[in-house]
């Protein structure tokens, strides 16, 4: 049970989605090799996705680890504060390589934070009169970046190339019929159908 | 006389606050029953993240019965044409035995039940289309869900545009009229299917519904989410038997699909299309692997954590 709620911190860290307890949680566990080996598994899942390997990150964090497991000698004489410096060193270094890694697999999502950005908070933004720009930011965003793009349903074969497009559009039709928003589901169908 | 008129416009200023939220929901019950009362036609407009359209609709109630034709008007010419919310023929590819679930009819916007996860809130108006709208806003209580922006026509409550926004407010896709018309009502010509509608009769049998061959369960959903669809379908290319399972909170939806695996190579994926997510993870049972893929308009952490709760019964039974 508390290997599911691990494997659920690590891919919300992975989403940058997760908490404060959720990071904690997975930095923890990080000495674990069993966590790191589904760590990188998970990174490599989905580095082959995305046709970019990611492996060098995570040897960044280890090179880090071992670099830190050298300096412990001298940091033996002046023991509690340099051992917490090292395991914020550690947490930091892991920090970084998620961040890198969620940066780059989350390309879409960081268009679309350009696109609300440029939106300014639709939600308290009242009548939109920010036409050109939102123009600007859509096409910065629909410029080949979009998961659509990244190869998912495109160009690539194998299981998702053939199930995929099928679950989404099964999803979409379905919901179209019980939904009571009768025209929206549609759209979202019809919009997977443009590609 | 004076006195009362005063007493009365105080105490409307004072409750003013809670009446919002009152507000919102007489809104969202008269949009749940404007489109089974109202007839209209106009155009609209669909972005998400990678994909712009623009689409007529046109929407007829008469004598009880709602009949409905929406086209693409830009790329190719993507139909639909419902009646009483029943699919009677689409062009393009059409899911083979999606109308075998017709047993169950479209549910109506519950803005009651809404409230338990939502926070329903008329924030403003806004002009859309040419047309004074009220905006409500339906946010979520918890991080499972997207929140809703809605701009609702003044007139009639029908949307005249709705935004798809995450958690930290960012857009994620946008349903917008450009022009609507409800004064005039949709003639027999504009909701005559075009030939390259093709009747959902003819397709149906391609693909039979099964027994389902394990009972599947989640032990873990958002709060509020209830199933309200499943079926099996034997996939007539891969000759897999498909089984899904469809559950909602009176709001988004999500699917859960479940299909046997042989190959070693499928690999686990996630990815988000707008406002859609898909995420796919391997799960071992006692008759083999199967992939569990969760596709729907929640979060994508949401997702994941619902394809890691998928369990078989019969593994749940033989296993102490």
């Amino acid at each position: 049970m508390s290997r599911d709620a691990l494997q659920e911190s690590l891919s919300a860290v992975m989403d940058n989605e997760a908490d404060e307890l959720e990071l904690r949680r997975v930095l923890n566990a990080f000495d674990d090799a069993e966590t790191r080996d589904t760590w990188s598994r998970y990174q490599v899942a989905r580095a082959v996705m995305h046709k970019d390997l990611l492996i060098p990150r995570l040897d960044i964090a280890a090179a880090v680890s071992a670099a830190l497991a050298d300096e412990a000698v001298p940091a033996k004489a002046v023991r509690g504060p340099w051992r917490s410096l090292g395991r914020l060193a550690v947490a930091a270094s892991v920090t970084v390589a998620v961040l890198a890694g969620v940066r780059l697999y989350n390309q879409d999502e960081i268009a679309g934070a350009e696109l609300a950005q440029q939106t300014q908070q639709p939600v308290m933004a009242g009548p939109q009169v920010k036409g050109p720009a939102v123009l600007a930011g859509y096409k910065e965003s629909s410029d080949a970046t979009g998961p659509m793009a990244n190869g998912v349903l495109q160009g690539q074969s194998g299981w998702q190339d053939q199930r995929l497009p099928g679950y989404l559009r099964q999803h979409a039709q379905e919901s179209a019929l019980k939904g009571t928003e009768s025209a929206l589901p549609y759209a979202r169908a019809a919009s997977l159908e443009n590609r | 006389m004076r006195a009362i008129s005063l007493l009365t416009l105080l105490l409307s200023g004072w409750s003013a606050l809670p009446a919002h939220a009152d507000e919102a929901q007489n809104w969202l019950t008269r949009l749940g029953r404007a489109e089974q009362q109202q007839s209209f036609q106009g155009t609209f407009v669909y972005e998400r993240n990678g994909s712009f359209s623009t689409h007529d609709i046109w929407h007829r109630v008469q004598k009880g019965h709602v009949r409905e034709r929406l086209l693409q008007l830009d790329g190719s010419a993507q139909e639909v044409v419902r009646v009483d919310g029943r699919t009677q023929c689409v062009s393009g590819v059409l899911v083979a035995g999606l109308g075998n679930s017709r047993e169950s009819p479209s549910r109506a916007l519950d803005p009651k039940k809404l409230t338990q996860f939502y926070e329903l809130a008329v924030i403003g108006k806004s002009r859309v289309a040419g047309r004074n709208a009220v905006i409500v806003s339906i946010t979520p209580r918890d991080q499972y869900r997207f929140g809703f922006e809605l701009h609702l026509d003044r007139e009639t409550a029908l949307p005249l545009k709705s935004l798809l926004l995450n958690d930290q407010g960012q857009l994620l896709e946008r349903f917008q009229f450009t022009q609507l018309d409800t004064s005039s009502i949709p003639n027999d010509r504009d909701l005559q299917p075009s030939g390259e509608c093709k009747p959902l009769a003819g397709v149906e049998g391609q693909a039979p519904e099964v027994e389902p061959s394990e009972v599947w369960h989640l032990e873990w959903v958002p709060p509020g989410f209830q199933l309200i669809n499943s079926s099996a379908r034997k996939d007539m290319q891969t000759k897999v038997t498909v089984e899904s399972l469809m559950y909602e909170d009176g709001l988004a939806r999500f699917s859960v699909f479940l299909e046997p695996i042989s190959e070693v190579s499928a690999p686990q994926t996630r990815t988000q299309i707008g406002p859609t997510v898909a995420v796919s993870r391997r799960l071992n049972t006692v008759d083999g692997e199967r992939m569990v893929t969760v596709v729907g308009e929640i979060p994508i952490g949401t997702a994941e954590r619902i394809a890691l709760s998928v369990r078989s019964e019969k593994t749940a039974t033989t296993q102490p």
